[in-house]
């Protein structure tokens, strides 16, 4: 009973619109079949999207160092990290959820909040072949307007979201998350993943298992416990690398 | 167009890294994995769920709502539709475009673009699981306060 609590749980959105679903079936087949179908195109953008984005997000993890991103779009990056986040937010493809694991592994790497704002709002929002799109429809002038005014203003957005969420704030977050595993891929799944080697384990493949042997806990990976130490001492600790 | 960009850059990253190392690329992959088996649930639902409202309240309804109010009302009732919706472009600037012509102001048509795209209140499930509670309702208060924004600034410079 427990378990399945824990299923739907876990699962609860998936839950939420398959009781819709049966709902709507019976109220009205043919709204029911209208959403099965707007769903189908959903889907398949989605399956079309995320491979790729998936492939892409943890090869930057296995690949670019530490130090290329945080000096790229940390915390001293300036402007030109700024105009660099802009940029691969405009160059990027796909709907905004493709954003988030991209953006995730940049900022498990040290890019700074405020960069990873900016990030996924220009990803969100300036889209080179979108612009197109919608000056044909809507007139240059409009699109022009738009995309200039929208520019200044995801800047800004990343400098509020930089003073109101601190990094450590994200990471205790995603950290502290469920405490039960039940096997080497449930630990796997909360660790960064970045094979740092910090914990005395090669890689954290075999510091996973070692916390399914129960050789260590999970918050012996030293990247979680970064996350948890103060605000200012994080800080200080990424300006020493 | 924007898949096909995505998959030559996958496989031309992919390309290099096995050409570099089978071992990292091994690495990947497993990361890789555990991205789709923590994703792809919640994103099944998100979509099923938007596809379920989009279903109950098709363009002709949104069309009725915003096609003729003026006024900051109608800004503010666009760019709640935007909010909650997910609504690919292909329909969304047609759309766009008819409720401009039957009346609705440039500042709604903009607050409704911007936050169509901008603040992504149906992908917030998703969005919990990649940067957590804190940061995601931070940031969608703060997308949709820019978002109206940048619609009475339009209002403002092409009305």
């Amino acid at each position: 009973m427990k378990k399945l609590k824990n299923v739907i749980k876990e699962n609860k959105l998936i839950f939420l619109s398959i009781l819709l679903y049966a709902i709507t079936f019976f109220v009205s087949p043919q709204i029911f079949f209208k959403s099965l179908e707007i769903t189908k195109g959903f889907l398949i953008q989605m399956l079309e999207v995320l491979p790729p984005i998936f492939v892409i997000s943890s090869l930057i993890m296995v690949w670019i160092p530490t130090e290329v991103i945080t000096k790229a779009f940390g915390k001293g990056s300036g402007f030109k990290g700024k105009l660099l986040s802009v940029l691969i937010g405009g160059f990027s493809a796909g709907p905004i959820y493709a954003a988030f694991p991209v953006a995730q592994s940049l900022f498990y790497k040290g890019a700074s909040v405020e960069n990873t704002v900016i990030i996924l709002s220009s990803w969100a929002v300036i889209k080179f072949t979108m612009f197109m799109v919608e000056s044909s429809f809507l007139g240059i002038t409009f699109a022009s307007t738009r995309y200039v005014l929208t520019v200044p203003f995801i800047i800004i957005m990343g400098y509020i979201m930089g003073k109101l969420v601190s990094r450590e704030d994200v990471l205790k977050e995603l950290n502290n998350r469920k405490v039960e595993y039940k096997s080497v891929k449930d630990v796997l799944r909360e660790l960064p993943n970045m094979n740092c080697g910090a914990c005395g384990y090669k890689s954290c493949q075999d510091f996973a298992e070692g916390v399914m042997r129960g050789e260590v806990v999970i918050d012996d990976c030293a990247i979680r416990k970064r996350a948890k130490k103060t605000s200012s001492g994080l800080q200080e600790r990424h300006q020493e690398e | 167009m924007t898949t096909l960009i995505l998959v030559i850059i996958a496989v031309v990253f992919f390309g290099f890294s096995i050409f570099k190392s089978k071992e990292k690329t091994k690495e990947s992959l497993k990361i890789s994995k555990n991205l789709m088996a923590t994703t792809f649930v919640e994103v099944i639902g998100v979509m099923a769920l938007v596809g379920w409202v989009l279903a109950m309240l098709p363009p002709s309804l949104i069309k009725q709502w915003l096609g003729n109010s003026n006024g900051i009302i109608s800004i503010l009732l666009s760019a709640t539709i935007g909010t909650v919706t997910i609504i690919p472009a292909f329909i969304a600037f047609p759309l766009s475009e008819s409720l401009l012509k039957s009346g609705a102001s440039i500042a709604a048509i903009a607050a409704f673009i911007t936050t169509l795209t901008m603040v992504g209140f149906a992908t917030m499930p998703i969005e919990f699981k990649f940067f957590g509670k804190k940061f995601t309702l931070h940031r969608l208060w703060i997308s949709f306060l820019a978002a109206i924004l940048i619609a009475l600034l339009m209002g403002v410079i092409l009305g």
